[in-house]
């Protein structure tokens, strides 16, 4: 009744919260869209093994033939394949990645094996100067169909001979592909990769780590899914903890902001309180009320923060995420759970002072209107 | 049906006690229109807080039907003000975002009251004032509001602290006829410092600097 009634001075209240809310959870989803834009855009790599040799070009065979004898696990198709790299955009600025060679028939096997698409355009004829990429890497690229993806000019984007896009792959996953062939004649240095399948997707971790354990120290380089993880947490250890460190002083501040507002609000309720004692209603009674509407102010403006804070990211996705290609998840559960101490840390602040002001409290005094 | 026996009450006056009451023999009985008259700052309001339990005396005590007031817990001398005592505040004071019926029915949150409400409000004249404001009412409709909340429900005794005080006398007068003619059969306790409003009272006491004289 009194939070109605009194709309004025209860929606301030309420909005400082959703603001607060907001603003933690805009942050925290914001700084969780770096690691999940890792995530996706070299989430290629979760469907094989990449090996390289190190310092020495004839050792490509040779693992080849190790891994094939000595992998735990029955193999699908091994790849041998060439790789150039080109730029993407991310929101912490560009980023590299793969332009892989391949054969013809491997070119298809790779898309099946990412999981498929709806081919727009064509595939990249044999030997010529084309590439095929998925849809994401055009969006992020700003490119389509004709565009020239790569060229002798650009040095962030090299190739000696330009290489346009000729086909777009409707898919979630990022990939770029162009023809071995080209790459074989123009491109340096001549270094031959594997790509390595396990026959069943789902032992591809295992064999991963395998082949992690199995390469270690020797003339090989191995690129793994879980690799990447790995590294992705460790980099994003550090910013973490400082985030929680930075967020914990925002709860803080806004939490002391909050009980001095709501000691002014209480300044004004105290005196009702004194009149319903005087009448005749207990204390308890009265401090199950205000605490009551505290947890409803509270809750309600932590619900509401949350709606728009969704709605906010969503439209933050829309605008300026989405035509890049750009990686937010507005249904963040941590960015929502970062904003739980909030209604609970003001809850106790609010309950705090209540307790305080109805500790030493005479209603004469306020029917006499004298100062509480 | 209250008996003060003995009872004083102490003021802190930074540091100096100050006998607000002293020793102070009184009783209230059944249906009775008791005055108390006596001069600004005599003590009048304190021993109303006395008797009705807000104010815990010094020394001696307060007695309801026999029990001591002081020695029942929180809980039961709230349910006595709630239920069985009606007070009239010397200064109306209501809920500035309820309106006047509402401000009546805060008296009694646990009863369906609303139809005795309406009535207690239009026998004070107010029936078509219900929906209004505090601050939409003049000071004598604010202390008629106040009376119908202090009658809500019959009380056994209203305790009124200068009704009268901040109205001309016309509407003073008026306000004391109502108060005799809708009490019922409760006691009527009522303070004030103008004799003039007590000439219907059964039994007039008067208090000077904190003590009865008789
Ligand atoms: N909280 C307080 N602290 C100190 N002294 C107080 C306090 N309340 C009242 N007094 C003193 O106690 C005495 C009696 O006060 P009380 O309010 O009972 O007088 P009153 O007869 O109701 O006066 P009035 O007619 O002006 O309302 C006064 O001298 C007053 O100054
Ligand atoms: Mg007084």
């Amino acid at each position: 009744m009194f939070l109605v009634r009194n709309a004025g001075k209860t929606l301030p209240l309420i909005g400082v919260i959703v603001l607060a809310v907001m603003l933690i959870a805009g942050i925290v989803a914001i700084m969780d869209s770096i690691p999940l834009s890792i995530r996706t855009t070299y989430g290629y790599s979760k469907a094989y093994l990449g090996v390289t040799p190190r310092g020495n070009n004839a050792m490509t065979p040779v693992l080849r033939t190790q891994i094939e004898q000595e992998a735990p696990v029955p193999l699908g198709p091994v790849m041998t394949c060439r790789a150039s790299d080109c730029e993407v955009k991310s929101i912490v600025g560009p980023w590299r990645f793969v332009v892989l060679a391949l054969s013809q028939e491997d070119m298809r096997t790779y898309l099946s094996r990412l999981g498929g698409g709806r081919v727009e355009g064509r595939w990249p004829s044999s030997g010529a100067p084309e590439a095929i990429v998925s849809e994401p890497v055009a969006r992020n690229l700003g490119k389509r169909i004709g565009d020239t993806m790569l060229s002798p000019t650009d040095v962030n984007n090299f190739s000696p001979k330009p290489v346009k896009i000729v086909g777009i792959v409707h898919m979630q996953p990022w990939m770029a592909l162009m023809p071995i062939e080209y790459h074989r004649k123009y491109h340096f240095p001549p270094i031959d990769l594997l790509i390595v399948m396990a026959k069943d997707i789902r032992d591809q971790d295992r064999l991963d780590r395998w082949a992690f354990e199995r390469f270690k120290g020797q003339q090989a380089r191995v690129f793994a899914y879980f690799e990447l993880e790995k590294e992705t947490d460790e980099m994003f250890r550090i910013l973490y903890s400082i985030l929680n460190v930075v967020i914990g002083m925002l709860v803080v501040v806004i939490t002391l902001m909050m009980a001095m507002l709501m000691n002014i609000y209480q300044s004004q309720r105290i005196q009702e309180f004194g009149l319903l004692q005087a009448l005749g209603y207990t204390r308890s009674i009265l401090l199950k009320r205000v605490l009551a509407e505290t947890a409803l102010v509270v809750v309600g403006g932590w619900i509401i923060g949350l709606g728009v804070a969704f709605l906010a990211l969503l439209i933050v996705r829309a605008v300026l995420m989405e035509p890049r290609a750009f990686m937010l998840d507005p249904g963040d559960f941590k960015a929502y759970s970062y904003t739980i101490p909030v209604p609970i840390a003001i809850f106790v602040a609010a309950t705090f002072t209540v307790v305080q002001r109805f500790r030493r409290f005479d209603p004469v005094g306020v029917v006499e209107r004298r100062l509480v | 049906m209250i008996q003060v026996d003995k009872a004083s009450l102490v003021y802190n006056d930074h540091g100096r006690d100050v006998y607000a009451c002293r020793s102070i023999d009184l009783e209230v009985k059944d249906g009775e229109f008791l005055g108390i008259l006596g001069p600004s700052g005599s003590g009048k309001s304190s021993l109303l807080y006395l008797m009705c339990g807000l104010k815990t005396p010094h020394e001696g005590q307060v007695l309801y039907r026999g029990r001591v007031v002081q020695a029942m817990d929180e809980q039961e001398r709230a349910s006595l003000r709630l239920n069985r005592f009606g007070f009239v505040f010397q200064y109306p004071y209501l809920l500035g975002y309820l309106s006047a019926l509402e401000n009546v029915l805060v008296a009694q949150p646990s009863g369906h009251r609303r139809a005795e409400a309406v009535a207690l409000l239009e026998s004070l004249g107010l029936g078509d004032k219900l929906h209004r404001l505090p601050h939409e009412l003049s000071g004598g409709e604010k202390q008629r509001v106040c009376i119908a909340r202090a009658l809500l429900g019959g009380r056994e005794v209203i305790f009124a602290d200068e009704p009268t005080a901040n109205l001309d006398h016309r509407n003073g007068v008026a306000v004391v006829e109502t108060l005799v003619a809708s009490r019922g059969t409760g006691s009527l306790v009522m303070v004030t410092h103008d004799p003039t409003m007590l000439e219907k009272a059964d039994r007039v006491v008067t208090i000077a600097d904190g003590e009865l004289v008789q």
